[in-house]
C-alpha cells in the first residue's frame, strides 16, 4: 500500500513537471517577421522542412536547440515527435537533395542572439529565457 | 547532358565560395552516414550475396556537401561508396544540383537530381531516415535501385493552397536522361545470360506526381506517371557457342501509374502504395559470324503493391511490418513469376547519431532479388531456386 501510495505520488509530480514544462515554451521571431501569431498548422509545416513562407508570405527559416527540456517540449506540443524522428524527417530532406539542415545551438541565448540579428529566422525558448530583442509569436 | 549540367553546378559552388566573406556567409554544411550490414539467408543466396553461409557484404558511406549563400538558392552535392555482395564497390555521385526556390509554391532543381516518383523514390536510399532495413523490394529493388533513384535533368516543385477544408496539392514534375552503368544490377539479368552493355545503357525519363495532403492532418494521398525508357546501349553477346555478336538494347518503359497514401500522427505511420511496371526488351544483334541470330522480344508487366505500419514504441525504439507482393504477369507460371514478402523490422536508436536495426524476411516466389551466378542450375543466366526463402538482417548506422 505504502508503495502504491508513493508510485502514485511519483506520477502525480513527473506529470505535473512535464505540464510546467509545456506551458514554458515560447515560440520566438526575428521583428522583421510580419506576423504577431502562427498557427500549430503553420509551426509544423515551418519546422518539419515542408513550407518555408507563413500565411502573410513573410519568408521564415527555423533555428533549433540541440538537445534538452525546451527542445524535448517544443517538438512534443508543436510537432508530435520525439527528437530522434524528428531529425530523421530532416536528414531525408537533406540526403535527398530537398532541404538544408536548420542551424542548432547548445544554448537559449545565442539562438535567441541569432533570432534578433537574422531576417525571417524563427525559433523557440522557455519564457524564463531573456528574449526582448526579438517578436514573440502567438499560437492561435 | 551531364557535363553541360554539372558544370555550371561546380562553377555555382565556386563561386558562392570567392563571393562569401566566411564559411558562416556561405551556410557550408557537411553531413554524411554510414551502414554495415549482415545478411542471412535459408534456402537461396539473395541480393548478389553468398547469404545462405552469414554475409557482410553490405556497406554504404554517403558524404554530403551542401552551401545555401542566399535563401532561395541552395548548391548541394553527394558522394556514395556503395557495396552490396558483386554490386557496387565503388564511389559515384549521388546527385549535385542547384535548387532555386522561388516561394512554396514553386522551386526549380537542375543537375543529377533526385527523380519524385513514387511515395519513398527520393528517400529509398537514405538508411537513417526509416525503420527498415530492406524497403518493399517489388518496389524499390535495391540491387537495381541506382537506375530509378536520379537523373540528369531537372525537377519542378511546389506546394498550392486550395482552401482551408481541402487542404494542400504538393506537385512535381521531371525530366531528363537516366544514365544507367553497365555494373549496375538494372542490368545484372543479361549481364548473366551472356549479354553485357559495356557502356551502360541510358535514355530519357520523364513524368509526373501530385500529392494530395488532406484536411486530416497527417494524411496524404498521391499518385505519380512516369516514362522511363533505355534507347541508347550497344551490347556485347557471347551466348551463343562462344561466339561474340554485337547490337543494340532497347528499353522502352510504357506509361508507368503508380498510387499511394500514408498517414503519419504521433507515434504512428501507416502507408501503402500500388505500381505497374511495363516494358519491353529489343535485343538487336547487327555484327558477327553468320547466321546473326534473332532475339525474340521479351515482355515484362509488374504489378507490385505493398501496405506497412511502424510504431514508436519509445523514444529511442520503434517496431514496423510490411507486406508486399510482385507479380510478373507476363511470366511463365511458377515461383519465378511472384514474390510474396512479410517483413518484421524494429530500430533501436541510442542517440542521434548511432542506430541498429534488425528484421524477418519471410519470402515466398523467387521473381525479385535473386541471380543465377550465386544460385547456378548449370544453364547460364538460369538460377536454381527454392520456392521460399527467410532472410535476416542485423544492422548498424551513424549520421551526423
Amino acid at each position: 500500500m505504502k508503495n502504491k501510495i508513493v508510485l502514485f505520488l511519483f506520477v502525480a509530480f513527473a506529470t505535473l513537471l512535464t505540464q510546467r514544462a509545456y506551458s514554458q515554451v515560447v515560440v520566438i521571431a526575428n521583428p522583421g517577421v510580419k506576423a504577431s501569431a502562427i498557427s500549430k498548422a503553420e509551426l509544423n509545416d515551418v519546422f518539419t522542412g515542408t513550407a518555408s513562407s507563413l500565411k502573410d508570405g513573410s519568408h521564415v527559416t527555423p533555428v533549433l536547440l540541440k538537445a534538452g527540456a525546451v527542445q524535448s517540449a517544443f517538438l512534443g506540443e508543436f510537432i508530435g515527435k520525439s527528437d530522434t524522428a524528428f531529425r530523421a524527417g530532416w536528414r531525408s530532406l537533406v540526403f535527398s537533395g530537398q532541404g538544408a539542415m536548420p542551424k542548432a545551438f547548445d544554448s537559449e541565448a545565442a539562438l535567441v542572439e541569432y533570432v534578433a540579428v537574422t531576417p525571417g529566422a524563427i525559433g523557440y525558448v522557455s519564457k524564463s529565457t531573456a528574449h526582448e530583442k526579438v517578436k514573440t509569436l502567438a499560437i492561435r | 547532358m551531364k557535363k553541360f549540367l554539372i558544370l555550371p553546378i561546380m562553377l555555382a559552388f565556386g563561386m558562392a565560395s570567392a563571393s562569401a566573406q566566411s564559411l558562416e556567409d556561405l551556410n557550408l554544411q557537411i553531413h554524411g552516414y554510414a551502414t554495415q550490414g549482415f545478411l542471412y539467408t535459408t534456402q537461396n543466396n539473395i541480393l548478389t550475396t553468398k547469404s545462405s553461409d552469414g554475409s557482410p557484404s553490405w556497406s554504404e558511406a554517403v558524404v554530403n556537401v551542401s552551401t545555401q549563400p542566399i535563401p532561395k538558392l541552395r548548391v548541394a552535392v553527394q558522394a556514395r561508396y556503395f557495396l552490396l555482395g558483386n554490386l557496387g564497390n565503388a564511389i559515384t555521385l549521388d546527385w549535385a544540383s542547384a535548387d532555386y526556390k522561388a516561394s512554396d509554391r514553386f522551386g526549380v532543381r537542375i543537375g543529377k537530381v533526385k527523380t519524385p516518383s513514387s511515395l519513398f523514390n527520393e528517400t529509398q536510399d537514405i538508411d537513417p531516415s526509416y525503420i527498415w532495413s530492406l524497403m518493399p523490394q517489388g518496389i524499390y529493388p535495391i540491387v537495381s535501385r541506382n537506375s530509378l533513384l536520379a537523373h540528369y535533368g531537372g525537377v519542378v516543385y511546389g506546394t498550392l493552397p486550395i482552401g482551408q477544408k481541402l487542404g494542400k496539392l504538393e506537385y512535381r514534375g521531371w525530366g531528363g536522361e537516366r544514365v544507367i552503368e553497365s555494373a549496375d544490377g538494372y542490368l545484372l539479368a543479361d549481364a548473366e545470360k551472356g549479354i553485357v552493355a559495356p557502356n551502360g545503357v541510358s535514355g530519357t525519363t520523364y513524368g509526373a506526381a501530385l500529392r494530395w495532403k488532406t484536411p486530416l492532418r497527417g494524411l496524404m494521398v498521391g499518385a505519380a506517371a512516369a516514362e522511363n525508357n533505355a534507347k541508347n546501349g550497344s551490347i556485347r553477346d557471347t551466348r551463343t557457342n562462344g561466339l561474340t555478336y554485337t547490337g543494340t538494347m532497347v528499353r522502352t518503359g510504357f506509361f508507368s501509374p503508380d498510387f499511394f497514401a500514408q498517414y503519419e500522427k504521433d507515434r504512428i505511420m501507416v502507408a501503402a502504395e500500388f505500381a505497374r511496371k511495363p516494358y519491353s526488351e529489343v535485343l538487336t544483334l547487327t555484327s558477327g559470324p553468320s547466321p546473326i541470330p534473332s532475339i525474340p522480344t521479351t515482355t515484362t508487366d509488374q504489378r507490385l503493391w505493398y501496405a506497412m505500419a511502424s510504431y514508436r514504441v519509445t523514444d529511442k525504439f520503434s517496431a514496423g511490418m510490411y507486406h508486399s507482393q510482385y507479380f510478373n504477369r507476363a511470366a511463365a507460371f511458377g515461383p519465378g513469376r511472384f514474390s510474396k514478402d512479410w517483413a518484421l523490422s524494429c530500430r533501436y536508436d541510442f542517440n542521434q547519431f548511432f542506430y541498429a536495426k534488425a528484421e524477418q524476411h519471410f519470402i515466398d516466389g523467387t521473381a525479385v532479388g535473386y541471380d543465377a551466378n550465386l544460385n547456378p542450375s548449370g544453364t547460364p543466366g538460369v538460377s536454381k531456386l527454392k520456392p521460399d526463402t527467410r532472410l535476416t538482417i542485423l544492422k548498424i548506422g551513424v549520421s551526423f
